[in-house]
């Protein structure tokens, strides 16, 4: 118990809201619906290359 | 200390978690789970209400034997 | 209180604990200790969490690609299972909890609940079966199309979450609901992989005593809480076609035993 505290800084973390959850569920889908498009885009453009 | 998790990724391909592959296979295999689960429920009920008709006929049984 | 400790030093002192408490009691004590502390001691405890709030953690969730307890001989702790340690710390709002069950990107169409009614509609084709994944498929159901809850390891970690956290009736309403989302999940095992599924985990979750290596408190089952007028009857949206079944037959549904879970 005593190395948890001393392995354990004691900052305190601001709660955040419900809004702000869905602000960042909103950030990282974009981001994540981005980076699948960037999947497709690179395997389309690599198929296109193989039947060149 | 190790990384949690760089043991898995030999593995972790092995099963494909992706949904919307085969439609209407993925719809049928829930409804046949969920269509365990009905049954499973009624079967529950019907021991439930079993076990109370039980409690109810011995508690008139003493009743009965009371007067 | 707005604020919370970094770590879990007090989280896991019971002297000093003065947090949120979750019925009545001091929610670390949810899980039991030889796991607690694997998880303090996991790496991805120390170097993942540390620091999280609710909104933070949700970048941790969105990289999950299994839920889990522990695995292997040193009973490590899945990242799942670190992350719903954080949530017992936490203890978020409700309304959190619900953002990150439900989400919902506004920016696409979105389906209300009248569209649930629909589900059952048989023979809604596949056109796009070659790329069905980029294009969300079309699947029958909104909510195994990721339209609710479109971060799928997210959603299992409210409800396992909601599951430890909330009250009886409570969770019987707000996770019945995801029996019908059938989306895959990869489940850590002792062995290896597993494949479950939405509906499957949260099922586990109501009917199990122990899951994702811990044991679930004992909660009334649904008919108790019917019976006081607490809960409503549970109609499965097969709710119809099983009755019709029912009138065919005379007699119960057959549902053949295949496929082992």
């Amino acid at each position: 118990r005593q190395h948890l505290v001393a392995t354990g800084q004691t900052g305190e973390v601001t709660r955040a809201t419900a809004e702000e959850v869905h602000q960042r569920l909103l950030w990282l889908k974009r981001k994540k619906d981005e980076e699948s498009k960037g999947e497709v885009l690179d395997l389309d453009s690599r198929l296109k290359l193989n039947k060149e | 200390q190790d990384w949690d998790e760089e043991d898995d990724v030999l593995d972790i391909d092995e099963i494909d978690d992706r949904d919307g592959i085969d439609p209407e296979a993925e719809y049928a295999a829930w409804k046949l789970r969920e269509l365990k689960r009905i049954k499973r429920e009624r079967e529950q009920i019907e021991t439930y209400e079993a076990e109370r008709a039980e409690i109810e006929r011995r508690k008139n049984l003493t009743d009965a034997e009371r007067e | 209180m707005a604020h919370h400790k970094a770590d879990a030093s007090k989280l896991l002192d019971d002297r000093g604990y003065g947090g949120r408490l979750i019925r009545g009691q001091n929610p670390a004590l949810l899980f039991e200790t030889g796991v607690r502390n694997r998880i303090t001691q996991s790496y991805y405890w120390k170097e993942q969490c540390f620091g999280l709030n609710e909104a933070t953690l949700c970048d941790r969730a969105a990289q999950i690609k299994f839920i889990g307890g522990t695995t292997g001989v040193n009973g490590k702790p899945t990242p799942f299972l670190c992350l719903a340690f954080k949530l017992i710390q936490l203890v978020p709002d409700k309304s959190v909890i619900f953002e990150y069950l439900n989400f919902e990107d506004d920016g696409e169409e979105s389906d209300n609940e009248g569209d649930k009614a629909e589900r059952n509609g048989e023979g809604e084709g596949d056109e796009d079966g070659d790329n069905g994944i980029m294009n969300g498929g079309r699947v029958q159901d909104p909510e195994a199309a990721g339209k609710r809850g479109a971060f799928k390891y997210l959603r299992a970690l409210a409800a396992f979450y909601i599951r430890l956290a909330w009250e009886p009736v409570e969770i019987y309403n707000t996770l019945e609901p995801l029996l019908s989302d059938y989306r895959k999940l990869k489940r850590k095992t002792k062995e290896g992989y597993a494949m479950t599924y939405m509906d499957q985990f949260v099922d586990d979750l109501l009917t199990k005593e122990r899951v994702c290596a811990t044991s679930l408190w004992r909660m009334p089952p649904r008919s108790q809480l019917e019976d006081l007028d607490l809960l409503d009857v549970r109609e499965s949206p097969l709710q119809g076609e099983v009755d019709a079944m029912d009138e065919d037959n005379g007699e119960e549904v057959e549902v053949v035993e295949s496929e082992s879970d």
